[in-house]
């Protein structure tokens, strides 16, 4: 740290210097439209001295008389222009086609693309406006290579899962790192009760400037500690200077269940066939259990019940502006997403405001403050609950009413559901849910730039979420005292980041230097409360009975501080080197390994760029190769797991404390290490562009719990040890297959291939998943497997589910097998991984005369789902009391038969339907993930009006999916499971945007 | 302006550099580190308390090591009716011991010796910075010995279970534990003479570190913690085992002639079992508090459910038991359990049948007749675990009296009989002080380990199953858990699995 500020203090005081001559004036302009340029940099070539050019596009400098002046700005060729003595002197920028929109954000800076050295995605904002999805995550998947998105839920203000090149860690977290504006922030499920509750749902999509995702370690590594699993830059949208506006936006949709499979429950007539047929196969008589009018009775289609059309609405209003000195972006936004089932829903306002500030002309100043407040209604999911309308809708007979038809009221009378019924559950019974949350981000940088190259930057941020949260489950009918459960829980995050850079080009040579350092405090509380009996007119805490009650909380608290430097280099645009090195200390490692070192080195040389390439540049725009290395590392560890705890104990009628973890003190960070090897072309003066890279990421230093001899004290201890490996390949590819005045034709696809290997668990072979059992992580084998008895299929002879077990001349040999009927018999099997092989996404958009139709799709392959549900839904005869799934009917019906559901037999006691890979798919599946389309007013008509902008569009998000699951949708988190889940819904959305 | 700006700079880069190492630390406050727990007496107080709790778990004193030595030994069954079987304790039944299917009390007795360690190292290594106005460094010394008793009483248990006692078979005792552990440490086993010096050491050290009047407080059932005389009647019990037969004899006098207990009579007997807390004035010397409060063992069921006909039902009485007592012997009386208002349950038996009959007359120990909500299929809400207890003592005293250390073998027999209303014995000699502990002290855990410590051998068949033990078998140590020996390079598997 000393090091640090003594470099800090060395360059404050290298510079100060000045220069004294004649005075200068001129105005930069534009050469295609002749209308200034603002923010144009004026500069004199070898000193530091330069201003920047107003609104107005003038500028004023007092310069040598034979100084040469370099005017340079975004999007434009960089000119110099000799002064030669001229009091006045203007200068005309010629746009650059190539570099316009080639700056990317990456670690605490930007580049320009044809600089990267590793490897980085990009989104813009405009790929992600119209997409009727409540968070930036839903909109990312199929976008990039390599990065997946997934989702357990469909639920609206859901979280996501996020895995870019694969899932690395077993107990140190997947998810990457989100970067906004700079500083690392807060992400994932933050609800107490709710199903789900995302914090980046947050941040409105709409202010998003842009969205890049930082790959390999080359590119990560800046954010070293936290890097393992990637990185996710968002930038927020600032003014722009000289063009005030102000846009309002209203959007409106409906969502429904999305069911392209045609999954159904048997109608009322099919299931009492269904029945009838169990209980023959059982010797029994159906007339004994059931009227025969049954299949007569008026019928209910629960699910259609229990669900509604879903209803989104949006609404949002942003200004900008900006002069020469300042600029600000302020945006105000309200959503209301009701969904497709009762008592379901997301509600969010957010305001934004950012603004930027010359003080000086070295000196800027700027915040970035976000303010979100959330609500989240929903019911209990995520498991088979009876009042779960995603399990209860399906298992309640048709025959049975919603309403008693004698008292009119809802019907209490359904035995097969424990009595519940979910709608009233979900509508009169008081139960309630939700979450509601303040979310606040509130930031100020200062940037000064004493010299033209030299720019110290300080970035605060304050983050903050405060929730409060409540379960409540209403008397059953007759009684009059509810269940509540409460609680308040609140996140603060601080961070400040400060770095120091230096840029500058010495002929051919062009340099970059920074050296930052970060310091980070996170803390959780919360209070949770417990009342079993509160009255169900005032379902409050304050009439709770005080002896029943209980209160718990809880906290914790972790802090990070790191120093960090990287040195770009690169000469004549053709080699580029870059390095990277960063010192994490976290306060969740034990006392002799807080330390980590991580650090990154790539280079990349872009052969067109040579001179001996010159003669392909007609079809050849780009070819550049990249190689990267480095190491990076993953500290997502439950606070205190280094320590050495004691743990109240309840005996002999007092509490005494015993020893409940082992003290860690050598516990430290696990390690991502990662090659990485890229490609970057375009062809046809970029009309055809893409990128190839190849990865292998081993992960090592894996936090596990090894055993350890129990003559310790303890049988396992949180340690560093275990090793695994994700190896791909990502491919992506854009063109302008089209580019007229009119017309405008763009395509774009990518595909990623990832594989997954767990090499080394300590002493262990396997250890079971902490998400469920029935995965597991094994050695030699795929991160996820599902450890499944092994189904084999009907018994064609006489219609009984077969499984497989071991044989016992080869017991140990998986390609010997024996058949049995006998489930406890059935062999175990590693039956397939829910990790996709090939991921990917296409993507096309077409622009004719203002009219713009974008379609994005998204698939993955290989990967399996396990449906647990259908042990319930197609049990053969063992669940007499529910309504079955319609493809249950294609069961065994005469000996021959084969590749259909054994035969179901009424209180079926053989065991077919327990967990097994009967119940294992391939969940592969080509989605339709958004459709767009939009109409821009053109500019004719608007300025007539006086308007700048006028947009309308619609937008279906998931309007349809192949797959082969006999369910509403194929997707089931990165796990593959979940069970009683809200599935992903369909969105069809119109909308409009103007500008003035 | 620039001052400015270069002072900002300076203030945050000192700022951030003033404490790193502070600032990267951040304590658990919602529990509480091993540090801050070893630091005071109220601290080190608390630890022992809580070490005590895993003995109520139920791979130990809350079921299984007690009646899984009993189903070994032959005292026990899994019931005939295979209505009854749920599928618990075939292992001690059948005997089907490798290394894979065995006790897990390494594990536990570990646990509370590392538990006791942390004590007594705290202790030694600040045994001045913990005296306190308040705490005198007799506190400390009670403490301290209560630590050391209780580690023995864990290496102990373990020695029994694990090891051959006579030292054959390769001469493997236990892991002698007597310092706080790495997880990197890989300690090797002691001999059986070297594990029972460290035990004999222990316990010494403990009668001379612990005030007479010493009694921990603040504790429901204060014979669920280490006293003087509860260390001094485990000592007669360690030398009984390591036929120390002076020392032996010594110890259980000094407990006998305590005047705290007295023998329970025959009119007593069989309403002393299946307590929360025994209470003063009876046999009990030390037991383990069985209650569904404790937190140790969540599941705990206790052995009452296990021994329950209409319970779990796992572990009834053998007619190779049974059978053994002879008319008017209370310990032998056999009745009918039922629930509280059931006539045919007095509650003055030994052995019952289950009120309905349905297995088929089989009998059923009536020691653990845990207290649930007054009905006999309840899980147990409590039942105390008698781990060492006054007539043993007298047991101890005979047995060192006929090998030959003393002189009142007969009268120590007769002194229990008289009160069980069996007849006199005439003369004592080594096999009739067997006999008397296994009618004495069945079901209580101590027939397999008496065995074992005295070289016997087990051969009976009955309709259901034959055992033959040789005396020296390998399985009179039970195998060491697999995983253990796996892990520890130098911990070696008892001979023959």
């Amino acid at each position: 740290m000393k090091k640090v500020s003594l470099v800090l203090t060395i360059l404050l005081m290298a510079f100060s210097l000045y220069a004294q001559n004649i005075a200068v004036r001129g105005t930069v302009t534009d050469a295609s439209t002749g209308e200034p340029v603002a923010f144009a940099s004026v500069t004199v070539k070898g000193q530091m001295s330069g201003t920047s050019t107003g609104l107005d596009g003038t500028y004023a400098l007092n310069v040598p008389s034979n100084a040469i002046l370099v005017v340079s700005f975004v999007g434009y060729k960089t000119q110099e222009i000799a002064v030669n003595g001229r009091n006045v002197v203007d200068c005309v920028l010629a746009p650059d086609a190539e570099i316009l929109d080639d700056v990317i954000v990456v670690g605490y800076g930007t580049t320009r693309r044809e600089a990267k050295t590793g490897a980085v995605s990009t989104v813009k904002a405009d790929e992600i406006q119209a997409v009727p999805a409540s968070s930036v995550d839903k909109m990312l998947a199929g976008k990039m290579a390599g990065v997946t998105i997934s989702s357990e839920s469909g639920q609206p203000g859901s979280n996501s899962q996020i895995r870019i090149r694969g899932t690395s860690s077993i107990n140190a977290g997947n998810e990457p790192l989100w970067v906004v504006d700079g500083i690392p922030v807060m992400s994932g499920d933050q609800s107490y009760f709710t199903n789900t509750n995302n914090a980046i749902a947050a941040i409105n999509p709409n202010d998003i400037e842009s969205l890049t995702v930082l790959k390999d370690a080359a590119a990560a590594s800046i954010y070293g500690s936290r890097a393992a699993n990637g990185v996710i830059l968002v930038t927020t949208k600032s003014g722009k200077a000289g063009k005030a506006s102000f846009s309002a936006r209203a959007k409106y949709g409906v969502s429904m269940m999305a069911n392209d499979n045609h999954f159904r429950m048997m109608t009322g007539p099919e299931l009492y066939d269904f029945y009838k047929t169990a209980y023959a196969n059982a010797g029994r008589d159906i007339n004994n259990y059931y009227d025969p009018n049954t299949p007569n009775l008026p019928m209910t289609n629960w699910i259609e019940e229990v669900t509604r059309l879903g209803r989104l609405q949006e609404y949002e209003v942003n200004a900008q502006a900006g002069n020469d000195r300042g600029r600000f972006y302020t945006s105000f936004s309200y959503q209301d997403n009701q969904g497709v089932s009762y008592a379901t829903s997301y509600n969010r306002l957010t305001g934004r405001v950012n603004s930027d500030y010359k003080l000086t002309r070295t000196l800027e100043v700027g915040t970035r403050v976000n303010i979100a407040y959330t609500e989240n209604h929903d019911t209990e999911m995520q498991s088979l609950y009876y009042s779960n309308p995603f399990f209860g809708g399906l298992i309640i007979r048709p025959w049975t009413p919603v309403f008693d038809p004698e008292t009119g009221e809802y019907n209490q009378k359904i035995p097969e559901n424990s009595n519940t019924n979910p709608l009233w559950n979900a509508l009169c019974h008081g139960e309630d849910q939700w979450e509601k949350q303040f979310r606040t981000q509130a930031g100020m940088y200062l940037q000064w730039e004493p010299i033209q190259g030299l720019v110290f930057k300080t970035n605060n941020m304050f983050e903050g979420t405060f929730g409060k949260g409540i379960r409540y489950w209403g008397p059953d009918p007759g009684d009059t005292e509810g269940v509540l459960q409460g609680s308040r829980s609140q996140y603060v995050q601080i961070t400040t980041s400060n770095t120091a850079t230096y840029s500058r080009m010495f002929g051919d040579h062009s340099l970059r230097v920074m050296l930052g350092q970060e310091a980070m405090k996170r803390t959780y509380e919360s209070l949770y409360g417990y009342a079993p009996s509160v009255d169900a007119n005032i379902p409050y805490f304050s009439t709770s009975i005080d002896s029943e009650s209980s209160i718990s909380d809880s906290y914790n608290a972790r802090t990070l501080l790191s120093f960090f430097g990287n040195v770009d280099y690169n000469y004549a645009n053709r080699y580029f080197v870059a390095a990277s090195i960063r010192e994490d200390g976290s306060s969740l490692f034990g006392s002799q390994n807080k330390w980590g070192t991580f650090w990154s080195a790539s280079a990349s040389w872009n052969i067109t760029s040579e001179e001996w390439m010159q003669n392909t540049s007609d079809w050849l725009s780009l070819l550049k190769l990249r190689a990267s290395y480095g190491v990076n590392g993953n500290n997502n560890i439950s606070p205190y797991s280094a320590y050495g705890v004691y743990a109240s104990t309840a005996y002999n009628g007092g509490n005494g404390m015993r020893p409940s973890s082992p003290a860690n003190d050598l516990l430290s960070w696990e390690l991502n290490k990662t090659w990485n090897v890229g490609l970057d072309f375009a062809f046809f003066n970029n009309r055809l562009s893409g990128q190839l890279d190849v990865y292998t990421r081993n992960t090592t230093d894996m936090l596990l719990n090894k055993q350890v001899p129990q003559t310790s004290g303890f049988s396992s201890n949180f340690m560093n040890i275990g090793s695994m490996n994700n190896k791909g390949i990502e491919f992506q590819l854009e063109g302008d297959l089209i580019r007229t005045n009119d017309l405008v034709w763009t395509a774009g696809f990518n595909i990623a291939y990832n594989k997954s290997t767990v090499l080394d668990l300590g002493d262990d072979e396997w250890m079971s998943s902490s998400y469920d059992s029935r995965l597991r992580h094994a050695v030699g084998k795929n991160f996820y497997m599902f450890y499944l008895k092994d189904y084999y299929g009907v018994d064609p002879t006489n219609g009984d589910a077969l499984f497989r077990a071991a044989d016992p001349e080869h017991p140990d040999d998986e390609n010997y097998w024996v058949l049995t009927n006998n489930y406890s018999q059935a062999r175990y099997i590693y039956a397939g991984s829910p990790e996709p092989k090939f991921t990917g996404g296409f993507n096309t958009s077409l622009n004719w005369k203002g009219l713009e139709l974008s379609v994005f799709t998204e698939f993955k392959t290989h990967n399996y789902v396990y449906i647990y549900e259908w042990r319930y839904l197609n049990a053969d005869g063992n669940q007499m009391t529910m309504n079955q799934m319609a493809s249950a009917l294609n069961y065994w019906k005469q000996p021959g038969d084969t590749g259909c559901n054994p035969k179901p037999v009424a209180g079926n006691a053989s065991s077919g339907m327990m967990n097994s890979t009967r119940w294992l798919k391939r969940g592969d599946y080509f989605r339709i993930k958004d459709v767009t389309l939009a109409y821009n007013f053109p500019q004719s008509l608007l300025k007539k009006i006086n308007m700048k902008g006028a947009k309308l569009y619609v937008s279906a998000l998931n309007p349809y999916t192949f797959h082969d699951v006999y369910w509403w949708d194929p997707e089931r988190g990165m796990e593959g499971m979940g069970w009683g889940i809200y599935p992903q819904t369909k969105t069809i959305a119109g909308g409009i945007e103007i500008t003035f | 302006m620039k001052k400015y700006i270069i002072a900002l700079f300076a203030i945050l880069s000192l700022t951030a550099s003033c404490n790193v190492k502070e600032f990267l630390t951040e304590d658990p406050v919602m529990s509480q580190s091993t540090e801050l727990t070893l630091s005071d007496y109220n601290g080190l107080n608390k630890a022992i308390a809580g070490a005590y709790s895993p003995l109520a778990g139920s791979g130990w004193y809350g079921a299984f090591f007690v009646l899984d030595a009993e189903m070994r030994a032959g005292n026990a069954m899994i019931p005939i009716n295979t209505n009854f079987q749920s599928g618990r304790m075939q292992t001690p039944y059948t005997m089907n011991y490798n290394p894979d299917a065995t006790s897990g009390l390494w594990g536990t007795a570990y646990y509370v010796i590392s538990a006791c360690n942390n004590v007594i190292n705290a202790i030694d290594t600040n045994a001045e910075g913990l005296v306190t106005s308040s705490h005198p460094a007799s506190d400390l010394n009670n403490l301290k010995a209560e630590a050391l008793a209780l580690r023995a009483f864990a290496h102990f248990d373990l020695l029994r279970l694990y090891c051959h006692l006579d030292g054959s078979n390769g001469d493997f005792g236990v892991c002698v534990i007597t310092e706080p552990q790495l997880p990197t440490d890989m300690p090797a086993r002691a001999t059986v003479e070297e594990s029972y010096a460290q035990i004999i050491k222990d316990l010494t050290d403990a009668e001379s570190l612990m005030a007479d009047s010493y009694q921990r407080g603040s504790v429901a059932d204060p014979k669920a913690t280490f006293n003087k005389l509860a260390i001094q009647a485990l000592l007669a019990r360690v030398y009984c085992y390591h036929k120390d037969w002076g020392k032996a004899s010594e110890y259980a006098s000094k407990v006998i002639n305590s005047g705290k207990f007295k023998l329970w009579t025959a009119e007593e007997y069989p309403s002393v079992w299946g307590k929360e807390i025994a209470g003063d004035g009876g046999e009990v010397i030390f037991e383990v508090y069985g209650k569904q409060t404790n937190s140790y063992d969540a599941w705990w069921e206790g052995p009452s459910h296990m021994t329950n006909p209409l319970g779990y039902a796992d572990c009834a009485a053998s007619a190779q038991l049974t059978e053994l007592f002879e008319d008017g012997d209370v310990r032998g009386t056999t009745g009918v359990r039922g629930d509280a208002s059931d006539p045919r349950d007095d509650g003055k038996v030994m052995f019952c049948t289950d009120q309905d009959e349905v297995s088929g007359g089989q009998l059923w120990t009536m020691k653990y007749y845990g207290k649930g909500d007054g009905n006999a299929t309840s899980t147990p809400d409590f039942n105390n675990t008698i781990v060492l207890r006054l007539s043993e003592m007298y047991l101890i005293r005979a047995e060192a009296g006929v090998n030959g250390a003393g002189s009142t073998a007969l009268a120590d027999l007769n002194a229990i009989r008289a009160n069980r209303g069996a007849s006199a014995l005439s003369s004592a000699g080594k096999a009739d002080v067997a006999l008397e502990r296994r009618l004495e002290l069945n079901f209580e855990g101590h027939l397999w380990f008496d065995l074992n410590r005295t070289g016997g051998s087990i051969s009976y068949s009955d309709a259901n199953i034959t055992r033959n033990i040789p005396a020296g078998d390998k399985l009179w140590a039970l195998p060491i858990p697999k995983a253990q020996v796996d892990i520890n390079e130098n911990l070696v598997q008892n001979p023959g699995y």
